[in-house]
């Protein structure tokens, strides 16, 4: 192997999209002790792998189980990778609360939009499933996010979707959060319906939105 | 006010700027297909629409280039803004099959509702268990009779059956009207949460089963003042709204029931054309997705006698299962989605006339079989579980469900089936209609439901595939599907191979078991009160079961 260090980005990037969780923490460990910028490992493989493997799933080449095993992979180079990231590259990421409305406790895609979105460089704070429309508000506010982002599989409980836009109406808070909903029954109408900030029917697509909503280059 | 032209009906109605063309056709009447009810997310409410600059539409998804190019529209994606013709489709129920019978079990004729003349006083008594329901004069004993409902999400059965000898007189079926409104289940709680709601869903579904008793007596020549008890079987939700109880808690977890059945309702009170003394029957409900009609299931397939390990497996947008180990029951219910519909399939549809239903691979290439030997024209839930079935046997699509377009297609018999549309690959099945890949996601979802209910209701019991004895698949869906095709999907574990029996309505069956042994009820009782429930949702392996049940 050549020790370019893009080739080692490459070879990083390949191995996450690839679904090799075992090469991709041996890469990772072979980054360390090359002594190539932690930083720019992460950024140029092992995110730019996820950024690939979402590509594909949004072209339906990859379903979950793949998305799934590209994110283990992942996780797996950053373990190796964070604890070499220096000083200068610990910037404040942008936060997205994120959870399952109150009533639903079908999480997995509401698991994958975490995934996508902290692949991105987005911290999240995921308040799992079954959560009230209060708690959403209350954890956004707490943590300074810049986005909430709403899940839900069934059509009995998408209203609390609602719920939450008019909980931030109230407290006159609407204006300093980005609201995104997403789920089996959701749609762009129902979403425009309620006064959401945007809708994605996929994982990969709410990162897009994300990335607009908050104004991060793509 | 714009005008908006339906055809081929020719009906023609003033509306406000903004209305949709979907809410115009309920107003006239007309039913449309709109199973999501109008949120966007089906895509079956098409229409064709011109001019189209007489529309906003908020949304294209759903809808090819070339559709969109001949004027195809979505009916609730479409506000109109002035003057529009539009042509609809509204034939619900053209060539539906229901299925009306099934495995019965034979009960000693001991039913809840009797007679005995008083020949001293020269009238007929009508008892109901121990209680005097009803006195009329003369002989009248030669006159009893009651009713076994089965109400479906989608299809009712309504069976009429003499009380004196047990025979079934008649049967009719017809669609839930409630379809209309939304097909699938939980629309139906969403619309039902609301007061008004609930009593259209109600009276909808009241005076379609009145039609149906009207029909059954009409051709058994008996009078509806005879029948004095129905027994209503189905799944919970059914079960609320066909009684008017508000079924807004089994629409959120923890869903729980506001019925338990094992109870008595008035006939009168819910305005069901029997009797006026007459009564409706509930059977035992074990849980919000474990209804009466499982229930039913269970007493029509004697599940709790049977020697060693059945799993009792009823396929269909709630993918309900009991898994019987020597009398011991567990039971767990699964959301496999409307794909078994032929909802959010690109050229799924209904069971009716025209659907490809049968899909086989051999040396020539694919040979498809559509209901009623028609020209086809859509894909239901049967054909589509056959077509990822052949796919997947054949490696047309690779374990992961990936299609599989190019290379490995080379010099196989179905390799002329790829076509590109829209820039993307699609499996042509016949005539227009199509599989994408999106479709085979959709298949792989509705079928790991399944498929990971059965898995950990097995590991529950501390078993495995292999060790079950028998396999029995109910209801109308599961009638139309063959066990190879759900093996190949891995919507069943290989080991099932040669132990899968279908059923059939076990719901209406059972149901007649109820209505003719009153002993059956308490029996039932007891049976599903130990009945152990799984919450799938609340396994930690629960994820992890569905992503590695996914793979074919």
């Amino acid at each position: 192997m050549s020790n370019q260090p893009e080739t080692l980005y490459r070879a990083l990037s390949d191995a996450v999209v690839g679904m090799d969780e075992e090469k991709t923490r041996q890469l990772s460990e072979q980054a360390v002790q090359t002594g190539v910028d932690a930083y720019t490992a992460i950024e140029q493989g092992l995110v730019d792998g996820m950024n690939r493997a979402g590509q594909l799933f949004e072209t339906e080449e990859y379903f979950i189980p793949e998305l799934l095993l590209c994110s283990d992979a992942m996780y797996a180079g950053l373990d190796v990778l964070r604890p070499h990231l220096k000083r200068d590259h610990s910037v404040a990421r942008p936060k997205v609360v994120i959870g399952v409305v109150e009533g639903d406790t079908h999480d997995i895609g509401k698991n994958l939009v975490k995934i996508m979105l902290e692949a991105s460089g987005f911290e999240t704070i995921d308040l799992g499933r079954d959560i009230p429309p209060k708690r959403f508000v209350e954890e956004a506010v707490k943590h300074e996010a810049q986005v909430i982002a709403l899940s839900t599989l069934m059509t009995t409980t998408m209203d609390g979707m609602a719920e939450v836009i008019q909980l931030l109406r109230q407290a006159q808070l609407r204006e300093r959060f980005k609201v995104i909903v997403g789920g089996g029954p959701i749609s762009q109408a129902f979403a425009d319906r309620i006064g959401a900030d945007g809708y994605s029917s996929g994982a990969p697509g709410a990162v897009k939105l994300v990335k607009q909503l908050v104004g991060v280059a793509a | 006010m714009p005008q908006i032209r339906f055809l081929p009906q020719n009906r023609v109605l003033e509306v406000p700027v903004g209305t949709s063309l979907l809410a115009a056709a309920r107003e006239l009447g007309l039913s449309l297909e709109a199973p999501c009810d109008g949120v966007g997310s089906c895509g079956k409410c098409k229409a064709k629409a011109s001019p189209l600059s007489a529309l906003r539409e908020s949304s294209h998804e759903w809808l090819t280039q070339a559709e969109r190019a001949e004027g195809w529209v979505l009916a609730c994606q479409s506000a109109v803004v002035g003057d529009v013709e539009a042509t609809v489709e509204t034939s619900l129920s053209d060539g539906l099959k229901i299925l009306n019978d099934g495995q019965a079990v034979a009960v000693a004729l001991d039913p809840w509702v009797r007679k005995a003349v008083n020949p001293a006083l020269g009238v007929t008594q009508v008892f109901a268990g121990d209680q005097v329901l009803a006195i009329e004069p003369g002989d009248t004993v030669a006159h009893v009779y009651g009713l076994a409902i089965d109400f479906g999400t989608t299809t009712l059965v309504v069976a009429l059956n003499h009380l004196r000898d047990g025979r079934e007189l008649a049967v009719a079926s017809s669609l839930n009207p409630q379809a209309r409104y939304a097909q699938d289940v939980l629309s139906r709680i969403r619309i039902g949460s609301k007061p008004e709601g609930l009593q259209t869903l109600q009276r909808e579904l009241i005076q379609e089963l009145n039609r149906l008793i009207g029909e059954v007596t009409a051709s058994a020549g008996v009078a509806t003042s005879h029948i004095y008890e129905a027994v209503f079987s189905g799944n919970t939700t059914m079960l609320h709204l066909a009684v008017g109880t508000n079924p807004a808690s089994l629409g959120k977890y923890p869903y729980t029931p506001a019925l338990v059945g094992a109870t008595h309702e008035l006939a009168a009170l819910l305005g069901l054309a029997i009797s006026p003394h007459g009564l409706v029957y509930l059977p035992p409900i074990m849980a919000a997705y474990v209804g009466a009609d499982i229930t039913s299931g269970i007493l029509a397939t004697r599940l709790a006698e049977l020697p060693g390990v059945t799993l009792f497996v009823d396929i269909g947008t709630n993918g309900e299962m009991v898994l019987a180990v020597d009398g011991q029951l567990t039971a767990t219910s699964t959301a496999a989605g409307p794909a078994f519909e032929g909802m959010n399939i690109a050229c799924g549809m209904r069971a009716g006339r025209g659907a490809v239903e049968r899909v086989q691979f051999n040396g020539e290439g694919v040979a498809v079989r559509t209901i009623g030997e028609a020209a086809p024209i859509g894909i239901c839930g049967s054909g589509l579980l056959d077509a990822v079935g052949e796919m997947a046997a054949y490696r047309a699509i690779d374990k992961n469900g990936r299609f599989q377009a190019n290379g490995a297609s080379a010099g196989r018999p179905w390799a002329s089936q790829w076509e590109t549309l829209d820039g993307v690959a699609v499996f042509r099945l016949g005539g227009p209609v199509y599989l994408t890949q999106k479709d085979i996601r959709q298949v792989q979802l509705a079928k790991a439901a399944i498929r990971v209910g059965i898995e950990l209701m097995l590991k529950a019991n501390n078993l495995g595939p292999e060790n079950v004895d028998r396999v029995l698949i109910a209801g109308s869906f599961g009638y139309h599907l063959r066990a190879p095709s759900l093996i190949n999907l891995g919507l069943l574990p290989r080991e099932f191979a040669g132990r899968v029996e279908f059923v059939g309505n076990t719901s209406k069956t059972g149901a007649q078991a109820f209505l003719l042994n009153r002993q059956t009820r308490e029996n039932l009782r007891a049976i599903t009160q130990k009945v152990r429930v799984l919450e799938l949702a609340n396994d930690a392996a629960f994820e992890k079961a569905f992503v590695q049940a996914l793979a074919f």
